[in-house]
């Protein structure tokens, strides 16, 4: 039983590689039992162990843990392994009528799980890297799967800015190995932490970060998002929002941990609100609805930093909540957006109307995913939010800030729920794959939103008994909020201005992107050369 | 001296990241920067008079036997990725008559 790690990242590759290479239609069902047996041995794994408050270690071959490779789980690794295959479930099942008889899709699919929780577990920096490397990779191909010319493109830009960033992290590995001459994390930090000549590490850690900046897309180098999880088939485009974009912040979380270098704190602060806000801008200006989407991600990507990258803890676990509600909620939202644009035929927000008579349970689905990123009370979107909002206290400037990117938030929706209006022929068609699978995710939403207290104390271990999340304040800040949305919104963005379509035309070309990533470099080397003087 | 070198090398291939027009020179420019890269850190496990690690017994002055299997490991998938690129690369001529970055973004749909 100490060999489940192992398990959970061969199973599904080994499922995907016999659906690959048998090419049968029933065959294509042992899918789910690789899926079933994944989910009995992690739950297995969860409860041999206690919930894993103790980090497990297994070391692969009995060699030494300083030369070779090491798998750890601890709290945060297998949370983040259930959060994914009950997100890989949700997947299964919606594309299953569409993609059962695709053999290849399939094939990288199933790769990519194993491959995702291989990232989860590995406690080494370089196979951190390969995996990441692999992942790229194989969504890749999953984003071009179409084949027609915006989506080929939009693969294109994702694979080589995606390797460039991937170069800076091999550089600052370089730096990091010269130094502790090991790989693995946890004898890293022992030795980082005594070691006084601190540049090179430095040099490093910054190094790393631009390239996990790249790989979540942080501000100046988020271009290549809403390309590529726009132009994705939906169900892809939900994994990939969903979990794909976190094996970035994962690695922020592990490495951050790692490193332990004061003084970045206040930099990702304001990177974080800069993110969000840029999210936001470019949201407002969109009529693709998978665009919006895609470019909340960002924006919601923006909150998470600010959370995940604060010491204080509440904040911290306000942040690593939020990545698990914005994974429900975000992919439920794609998937009822790939509903209607395969009811409608039409993408642009502008022209779908009346979808609540055609499709009401969609609707519904997607009206409660839209409370829950708004942070509307009672949903999931609000709980991680308020929970960052009372670790931040009374710091009046940063709560102003989260008080625009919440409102921009609102705002953004109120533009996309006008497709809910209208009139429009009932659709009779009935697709039971797709209703379950959304069901499954607007029930978590609610799940989330109301019992989040014992949820976080058997996820993290956590109690946040004391921080009331239910006061009346909220609720009427909420509603301040939406009615506010509403006047800025029939006032300012429902008439397409100009600005509008400036914003909305604007191309950051390949060299362009490469450019800002050397900017974000500098910008960190900057304000750590600050740092030194203040 | 040859670390210093190396990542000259890397610098230029960011320069022609930065500045390529042009997909397949976009392509070549990774290409450079990786081998740089791979070059960096096998020099940095190098010694030039050390001795061949595991096969000597004498474990005194041997060469880092790991940067070499780890870029062992980077340089396949540098090439992995280079092949699935120039696959697309040739798919979007196909579709857009064009390799130039700022053409083919300036396109709708």
């Amino acid at each position: 039983m100490a060999f489940i790690p192992i398990y959970l990242i061969f199973i599904p590759i080994i499922a995907s590689m016999l659906v690959y290479l048998l090419h049968n239609k029933y065959v294509n069902y042992i899918i789910f039992a690789a899926q079933f047996f994944v989910t009995l041995l992690a739950l297995k794994y969860y409860s041999i162990y206690n919930g894993l408050t103790k980090a497990q270690i297994l070391s692969l071959g009995n060699w030494e843990k300083n030369i070779g490779i090491v798998l750890k789980n601890d709290q945060l690794s297998i949370a983040f392994i259930f959060l994914s295959i009950f997100i890989w479930w949700i997947i299964l099942i919606y594309c299953w009528n569409k993609r059962k008889n695709d053999f290849k899709f399939l094939f990288f699919l199933m790769f990519l799980e194993g491959c995702f929780l291989g990232l989860l577990q590995t406690n080494d920096l370089f196979n951190l890297f390969v995996f990441i490397e692999i992942i790229t990779i194989i969504s890749t191909i999953l984003i071009l799967y179409k084949k027609d010319g915006y989506s080929v493109r939009a693969g294109l830009y994702y694979l080589l800015f995606n390797s460039t960033g991937m170069l800076f992290y091999l550089l600052g590995l370089i730096l990091i190995y010269n130094v502790s001459g090991t790989l693995n994390i946890d004898i890293t930090a022992q030795k980082i932490s005594v070691i006084k000549d601190t540049n090179f590490i430095k040099l490093g850690y910054i190094f790393i970060m631009a390239a996990i900046g790249v790989k979540s897309a942080f501000f100046p180098v988020f271009n290549w998002l809403p390309k590529a999880h726009g132009a994705a088939p939906s169900s892809i485009s939900a994994l990939l929002s969903g979990l794909l974009v976190k094996s970035g912040l994962y690695a922020f979380i592990r490495l951050n941990d790692m490193f332990k270098i004061k003084g970045f704190e206040d930099f990702f602060f304001f990177l974080g609100f800069l993110t969000a806000i840029c999210g936001i801008i470019f949201a407002l200006s969109q009529k693709d609805i998978k665009q919006i989407l895609a470019f909340h991600t960002i924006s919601q990507i923006g909150m998470i930093l600010i959370g995940i990258s604060s010491s204080d803890s509440k904040i911290y676990i306000g942040g690593l909540m939020h990545i698990f509600n914005h994974a429900i909620f975000k992919s439920l939202l794609f998937l009822g957006a790939g509903a209607i644009i395969n009811s409608y035929g039409i993408r642009r927000i502008t022209e779908i109307r009346g979808v609540f008579k055609r499709l009401p349970f969609i609707s519904i689905c997607m009206i409660i995913g839209m409370l829950s990123i708004t942070g509307a009370p009672l949903f999931n979107g609000f709980v991680s939010k308020t929970i960052i909002k009372y670790g931040i206290g009374k710091s009046s400037t940063k709560i102003l800030m989260l008080f625009i990117i919440n409102l921009g938030t609102s705002i953004s929706f109120i533009k996309l729920s006008q497709i809910f209006w209208g009139t429009s022929a009932r659709e009779n068609h009935k697709n039971i794959n797709v209703y379950s699978s959304m069901l499954l995710l607007t029930i978590m939403c609610i799940v989330l939103g109301i019992y989040y207290k014992p949820i976080i104390m058997i996820l993290f271990g956590v109690n946040i008994s004391y921080i009331h999340v239910f006061k009346i304040k909220n609720f009427i800040s909420y509603i301040f909020t939406l009615s506010a949305g509403y006047i800025i919104y029939r006032k300012a963005i429902r008439k397409d201005h100009e600005i509008i379509q400036y914003i909305r035309h604007i191309n950051i070309s390949f060299g362009a992107t490469n450019f800002l990533l050397i900017t974000f470099v500098f910008i960190m080397i900057l304000w750590e050369e600050i740092g030194k003087f203040l | 001296m040859s670390p210093l070198l190396s990542f000259i090398i890397v610098l230029i291939g960011i320069y022609g990241l930065v500045i390529s027009k042009n997909i397949i020179k976009s392509i070549v420019c990774l290409n450079i920067t990786q081998t740089a890269v791979i070059l960096l850190f096998l020099n940095f496990g190098n010694l030039s008079d050390g001795n061949i690690p595991i096969i000597h017994d004498s474990s005194i002055n041997i060469v880092d036997p790991l940067p070499q299997a780890l870029m062992i490991t980077a340089i396949v998938i540098g090439s992995s990725i280079t092949a699935l690129s120039l696959i697309i690369s040739i798919k979007i001529f196909h579709y857009y008559g064009t390799l130039n970055w700022e053409k083919l973004l300036e396109r709708e749909g």
